[in-house]
Parts: C-alpha cells; structure tokens; sequence
C-alpha cells in the first residue's frame, strides 16, 4: 500500500495533463495567459451533464459499459460538449479576444479572461446552482492491480484517454501541415502571414482545440471525482503550473509538467495533509520561475 | 433618518476602503501596466497582520501583542509591501503574464493559510475582537460610525494625494513610460524592472493598509471577507472608474460599491430565500460582463487617463 | 519592358492613420526584371514593399498582380495572386527545421508538395545539406536563402526582397545576389530593397529613388547611377 499514493498522483496527473494541453497550445498560440480556460473544464463538465441527460430522457434510464460507471451516452455526450466548448471558446474570441489582439494589448486580454471567467463561473451557479452532480450513481470497486496497488476501473480509463489524447496531440503537432502551421504561429504570426497561413483560421482551431481538452478533461474529473462550478477554477493554478513547468508550448511538456504536479500534490496529501495539497502548485511554479522560467523542455529565449 | 445615516457612513467606510485598494491598484496597472489577480490576497495579509498586531492575546494563537491601530496600519503596510516585494522580484523580469499568473498563485496560498493555519489565522472562523477606532464611543452608533467614515476618508484622500504627487512626478513619468513602449523598458534594462518593481511594491502597501483598514472598521475577520470575487471588484472598480487617474479609481470604487449594494438589496427583495444564491451569482455575472463591455467599448473607464492616450488601454480608436 | 507583372499605384500607408509614410509611392514591373528601389534612410522603402505584401494600412493607391487587383486582399491571400515577401528580420521561423519552413509554403496534394519542397531544396544546395536542422542554427547567409527559397516554392510571378544584404558579408551578398540573377533569368519579376546602393544598381536593370514616400528618380540602373541627384541623396559617401 506504500506506493498507492504515487499511483493516486498520477491518476490525478492525466486529467491535468489533459488540461494542461490545452493550456499551453492556447497560451503559445493566442500569446496571453487565458484565466478563463478553467470555466472551460466547468462548461464541458456540466455540458456533458445535461446532454447525458437529455440522452436519457430520450433512450432510459442510465447505461453503464462493462465495469465501468459510464456508457457510450456519456462518451457521446462528452464528444458533444468538447464541440460546444469549443464553439464557446469562438464565441467569446469573435466578442471579446479577437478585438484586443486586434489592439496589441496582451496583458487587457488577460485581465478580460479574468473577467470573463468569473462570469461564465457564477453563470454556472445561477444555472445549476453550487451543489455537487454525478454523471452516476453507480458504485465503483478499486480492483486489486498487483504490488499491492489499487485503482478502479474507470480510473484506469480516464489514464488511457489522457495517454491517448496526448500522443494523439503530439503527433498532430509534429507531422500535420496544421501541426506545422500552429508551430509556425506561435513563434511568429507575422512571418506566417506573409508565408501564406491563413492565421486567424489556425487561431480558430487552436481555440477549439483547446477548449475542447479542458471540456474532455472536465468530463473526466467529474467521472471520478464529481461535477461542480468552481471545479475548473481550481484546477487553473495546478494547469499553468504544469503548463510552465514542462515549458509554454510543448505538449510533451504539459505531460510531464502534470506528472510532477500530480504525484507532488499526492506526496503533499499523504505527508503534510489534504488542507495543503492547493500549495503545490504556487511552491513548484516559484521554483521554476526561479531555477529555470522557461520550463523543462522550453526554449531558452 | 439616523439609521440611514449609520447605513451611509458603514457604506462610506467599505466603499473608500476598497478605494484605497484600487488607488493600490491604478499604481501597478494603470501606471505601470502590471497586471494583479491577487489583489484580495494582499488586503487579506495586511488585514491579518493588523490583527495579530492589534488584538490581545489568547491562547492557542501566535500573536496577540495588543499593539495601537496605528502601529497595527504600519505593520500590514509594511507585511503587504513585502509580500510584493517578493513576487515581483520573481515575475517581473520574465514575461508580463507571467506577474497575473504568480499574484493568482498567492491569492490560492494567502487563502489556504488564512483557513488552515489556525494557530496564526483562526482558521475559517476568524479573528474577533479586532480593535476598532474610536471604540470610547461605540454606544452611540451615529457618531462612531461617523468618526470611523471620516477616518477612512482621510486616509483615502491622504493616499490620493501622494499618489497625485508620485504621479506627476519624474518618478511617475518613468513608469509611464515604461508602460507604453516595452522596448524603451528594455533600454532601461535592469533600472525598468526596478523602478516596476517599486511601483508593484507600494501598490501592494496600499492594498495591504486597506484590507487592515477594514478590518478594524468591521471589528472581524475571517477568509470569506477576501475572496476572488473581492479582487474582481476592485479591478471592475478601477476599470469603470478609468485606469490612470486616481480620482476615477475612487469614483470607480464608490460607485461599484454602489451598484453592488443596491442590486444586493433588490435580490434579497425580489428572489425568495432559497433562490438567494443564484440571484448572489447573477451580480457577478453583471459585474463581469460590466467589466468585459467597458475594457471593450470604453478602455478609458468613465474619468480616463488625463495625459496620455495609452496603447495599453487601446487608446482612442 | 514587357507588360506588368506587378503594378503598384500612387500608395498611401502608414502605421498611423494621417501620418502616411508612403506619400503616393508607384512601381512596376515586367517579367525577369529586377528593380532597385533606393532612397535615404527614412524615405519609405520598407514600408512600401509591406504596403505592396499588404502588411501596412493602406490609406489609398492599388495593387495590381497580372491582371487581378489585391489591394482589398490581406497578405496571406496575396500569395496565391503571385506575389511573395522576404522580410528584412526574422524571416524564417527559427524554431522549425529547414523543410518544416519550406514545407509550410507548399500548396496542393502529398506529392506536389514534395515535389515543390525538393525543387526549392535543390536550388541551394547549401539547404539540401541542412534540410533537418533548425533554422535558427543557420548561419546568416543560409537564412536568407532559406527565406528566399520559401518564397520561391509558390512560383511566384514577383519577389520582393527587403535588404536581402544586410548583416551579411561581401563574399556572401555576391552568391546571394548571383542566385537572384539565376531567379530573375527564371521570368521571376524582383523587387530589390536596398542600402547597399553600388551593389544593388549592379544588380537591376532598373532603379527607382525613394525621398519622404515618394518617386523622386527612375530610370535604368545605370542612368540612375549616374545621376548627380543619387549622390547627392548619399551625401556622406555611402553610394560612393
């Protein structure tokens, strides 16, 4: 049982890490620090919520798949909601972002994020109030894994859709002709232009991408843990955390970023106490701005 | 009548003390440009230092020196002015939003200490018993919410003319300067960071003498008096008001406070009590959105920036 | 010459709305010539090859490629008419390999796209020998290949080069300037940015003088030279 806890982080390391993708292609490409990403885990969480339940309305009562506590409804409405995250995503850039890039003005965008976070959060309140949901009802028994280690079965799910997701991303990056155009935006969106990318289109997808992480991301928190407003607003410090750890830009980075920030958080649980665990974050953030800013596998500027 | 007039001093007093916060605040954004999502977490250490400066000793807690208001507002300022120290020191070299991100990680810490310490803080009940100025005639609830007003405003007006001075002083125009163009900061080197960081530092002091100020007023402290809805609050205030000019900061901070009042009265008049937690949401969506349209259609808030058109605000266009 | 390939007419731009740095600047040219555009320091040359790229707010003037007009057109989309842009600074993306740079201007199916990428890469042979490595490890001349190369894998009609010379030394600008001759004898219209005005009206066939944003001298290169005016213009020496 020793080694549990270390297991645990990493549990809690794939939903980040999933986040934490997002975070950094956002913040790479879109060039400021979008403190409303998180709202973008709450929205898909509680959109995947409703269109699980709208789906069960229309088809019964709630289906489980094999040993899981969830069904391919919830898989299909968790597609759908990273869609519609991401369309929300667009909505606020074409309102909102787009005009303050337009201006040149980094830092307003970020305070506007921050504005809008809080809106879209207590939005989330006055619609499905502050009480804690579940996507189900259903009991989950840890199955024994060996060496003592104990992890239930849609925990080891949510650890293969991250690992998934990631390598999915990664490759997008690195052998896509989009993949190429997103590298090529985030290090300079004027020589893009000039190149002949259709910049705003790259931005677009960046966004939809991006929001559609944290949606999925969301959809697995709320699996194994729960559903509620502020759930992405906590999560925020730990994915800049990850994301500056591994390096702004690299998905690689965000992996290993949320792996450290994961398993520490579970050393703080299990030796100083639960009350601490949201210190993590603000500990290793100071101490890479101090040792090394630009992260792990960041580029020296 | 009376009690209307307690009610509009009590107003005055929550009203000018989130003002000096926002004075705080137009220093580190509006003229210098540096970006705070930790305001509250400032306001929260000095309240706290204030308080364990202050109040008389009891078992079980750190602190305890029952010390005078006074030698309690110089600690917070001092205490907040270190803090801030210390966070710029480390984020202000880096890139800008990097500042936003580590003042986002203090708020998250300065909360989890204030609820978990409890030997230093109370924990999530509190600090009582805070002493509260003029105390000789707390009986009399007219006068001594009066006095309390105009200590507070003296202290705001105080603070608004320092900041008049440091502004239109050599001092004040190097920030400015420092803001418009980054790559006249870079000229400046290692001597633009530090002047940033002086800024970021008595901005913070500010913040930290208003969070002591109010919780001297309010005679009680506890975590949820400094939440992040209260740094979104000061940020809408100073926006609306007009980032640059410390009068609209303050005219910002009243009539924020303002429209927070009163729409807090018409949920409680018009939602039933179950229903008070979403209608608490719904403000701050207004005050969001509130904020969102105004950095969008009038970057320059209601007063703007007398001198300069800023680029950082998106100017005139 | 031959009929334009590229016409730009009486341009006004500038970054600032009422403060135009192009004052109703005009250029054009034929198929495989190259044209030096010269002037002063602070006479608008580069912000009036950005104007033409459709970089810089444009307050009045046209734009025409071949036949089609694209002065309403943003940058990205004035490529596919035939007209390509080397910026003077940063002009490669440093954190890309040299075949993810040229790969990003390919157009068109698997392998067209490979075919456009060995065609770019067998004109610099100095590139084929590098095609792996990150362009921010090239040395200063091989960027401006690369940065050239790039902008040939659309088959422009016409190139416009800002200070393709600067920073780099003599030995070097003589190669670069040997391959845009090479391209120009290709039917690739060149417009030529330069500082280094001896060599440049080496270079072109024909010349136009920049002062405060508009045409004050043009001509064949060698009349240009030639003129009194020019080093009048350089006084100092720096077109000696």
């Amino acid at each position: 049982m020793t080694l549990q806890w270390i297991l645990d982080g990493v549990i809690a390391a794939a939903t980040l890490a999933l986040g934490a993708t997002g975070v950094t292609l956002t913040y790479s490409n879109l060039r400021f620090a979008n403190f409303a990403h998180g709202e973008f885990i709450s929205w898909g969480a509680y959109l995947a919520l409703t269109l699980a339940a709208l789906a069960g309305s229309v088809f019964g009562t709630a289906e489980v798949a094999g040993p899981f506590s969830f069904g391919g409804r919830l898989l299909l409405a968790a597609g759908l909601a990273a869609a519609l995250t991401g369309v929300i995503a667009l909505v606020l850039d074409m309102l909102v972002f787009r005009r303050l890039r337009a201006r040149g003005a980094a830092v307003t965008a970020v305070m506007a994020s921050f504005g809008v976070s809080m809106s879209l959060r207590a939005l989330l309140e006055v619609l499905y109030t502050s009480r804690p949901r579940y996507y189900s009802e259903e009991l989950e028994i840890a199955m024994p894994l060996g060496a003592g280690l104990r992890a239930t079965p849609d925990q080891l799910a949510v650890l293969g859709l991250a690992l998934v997701t990631g390598i999915g991303v990664a490759l997008l990056l690195s052998r896509t002709s989009l993949g190429r155009q997103m590298r090529a935006v985030a290090e300079n969106p004027v020589l893009a232009e000039i190149v002949g990318i259709d910049v705003a289109q790259v931005i677009r997808l960046t966004w939809l991408l991006g929001a559609g992480l944290a949606a999925v991301s969301g959809v697995a928190l709320g699996v194994l843990v729960q559903v509620r407003p502020s759930m992405g607003a906590e999560l925020l410090l730990p994915l800049f955390a990850a994301a500056i750890v591994g390096g702004i830009g690299s998905v690689p980075g965000a992996f290993v970023g949320a792996l450290v920030v994961g398993v520490a958080e579970a050393a703080t649980v299990r030796y100083a106490g639960a009350e601490w665990r949201a210190a993590v974050s603000f500990v290793l953030l100071v101490a890479v701005l101090l040792v090394r800013p630009t992260g792990l596998f960041g580029r020296q500027p | 009548m009376s009690g209307w007039f307690a009610y509009a001093c009590t107003f005055g007093v929550l009203a000018l003390v989130q003002g000096i916060a926002c004075l705080g605040l137009n220093l580190q954004w509006g003229q210098t440009g540096l970006f705070n999502v930790g305001v509250a977490a400032f306001m929260s250490i000095g309240a706290y230092t204030s308080a364990l400066v202050t109040t008389a000793a009891i078992d079980g807690r750190l602190g305890g020196l029952g010390m005078p208001i006074v030698v309690g507002l110089v600690a917070a300022m001092a205490v907040a002015a270190l803090a801030s120290a210390a966070v710029g020191a480390l984020t202000l070299r880096l890139r800008t939003d990097y500042l936003a991100i580590a003042t986002f990680g203090v708020a998250v810490v300065v909360d989890l200490v204030a609820r978990n310490a409890v030997s230093l803080t109370g924990g999530t009940l509190g600090i009582s018993f805070i002493p509260r100025p003029f105390a000789s005639f707390a009986d009399r609830p007219v006068p001594f919410a009066f006095a309390t007003f105009v200590l507070v405003a003296l202290l705001a007006f105080g603070a608004y003319l320092v900041l008049e001075r440091l502004a239109t002083s050599p001092w004040g125009r190097v920030l400015r300067a420092i803001r418009e163009d980054e790559r006249a900061a870079a000229s400046l080197g290692k001597s633009g960071a530090w002047y940033r960081l002086q800024a970021f530092t008595v901005g913070g002091a500010l913040m930290g003498l208003a969070g002591a100020l109010e919780a001297h007023a309010i005679g009680f402290l506890s975590p949820d008096n400094f939440t992040a809805s209260v740094t979104f609050q000061v940020w809408a205030m100073l926006v609306v008001g007009g980032s640059g000019n410390n009068r609209g900061a303050l005219a910002g901070a009243v009539l924020v406070s303002a429209l927070w009042s009163l729409t807090g009265l018409a949920t409680a008049a018009w939602f039933p009590p179950d229903e008070q937690a979403r209608a608490a949401a719904l403000r701050i969506v207004a005050i969001g959105v509130l904020l969102t349209l105004t950095i969008l259609w009038r970057p320059r808030g209601l007063l703007g920036e007398r001198t300069a058109v800023s680029r950082h605000l998106g100017g005139a266009d | 010459m031959s009929r334009a390939m590229l016409e730009a007419d009486a341009l006004v731009a500038g970054y600032e709305p009422g403060t135009p740095i192009v004052q109703g600047a005009s250029l054009a040219i034929g198929a495989g010539e190259i044209l030096a555009v010269l002037g002063p320091n602070g006479a608008g040359k580069s912000t009036f090859v950005k104007a033409i790229a459709g970089l810089v707010p444009l307050g009045a003037g046209r734009v025409v490629v071949g036949d089609v007009d694209v002065t309403a057109w943003p940058a990205h989309q004035r490529i596919e008419a035939g007209l390509a842009y080397v910026p003077q600074i940063e002009n490669v993306f440093a954190t890309l390999s040299v075949e993810d740079n040229l790969a990003l201007a390919t157009r068109g199916s698997r392998a067209a796209r490979r075919a456009a990428l060995e065609r770019a890469l067998g004109r610099f042979p100095d590139l084929g020998l590098a095609r792996t490595r990150e362009a921010g490890r090239l040395s200063g001349g091989q960027r401006q290949m690369l940065a050239i190369a790039r902008a040939l894998v659309v088959e422009p009609a016409v190139l416009l080069l800002d200070e393709p010379s600067a920073g780099l030394s003599p030995r070097v600008v003589g190669e670069l300037f040997g391959q845009l001759r090479a391209i120009a004898a290709g039917g690739v219209g060149i417009v030529l940015v330069e500082q280094n005005v001896r060599a440049a009206l080496a270079l072109a066939d024909r010349a136009l003088v920049l002062v405060a944003g508009r045409n004050r001298l043009e001509g064949p290169a060698a009349d240009v030279a030639a003129d009194p005016l020019l080093a009048a213009l350089y006084v100092g020496g720096v077109a000696a």
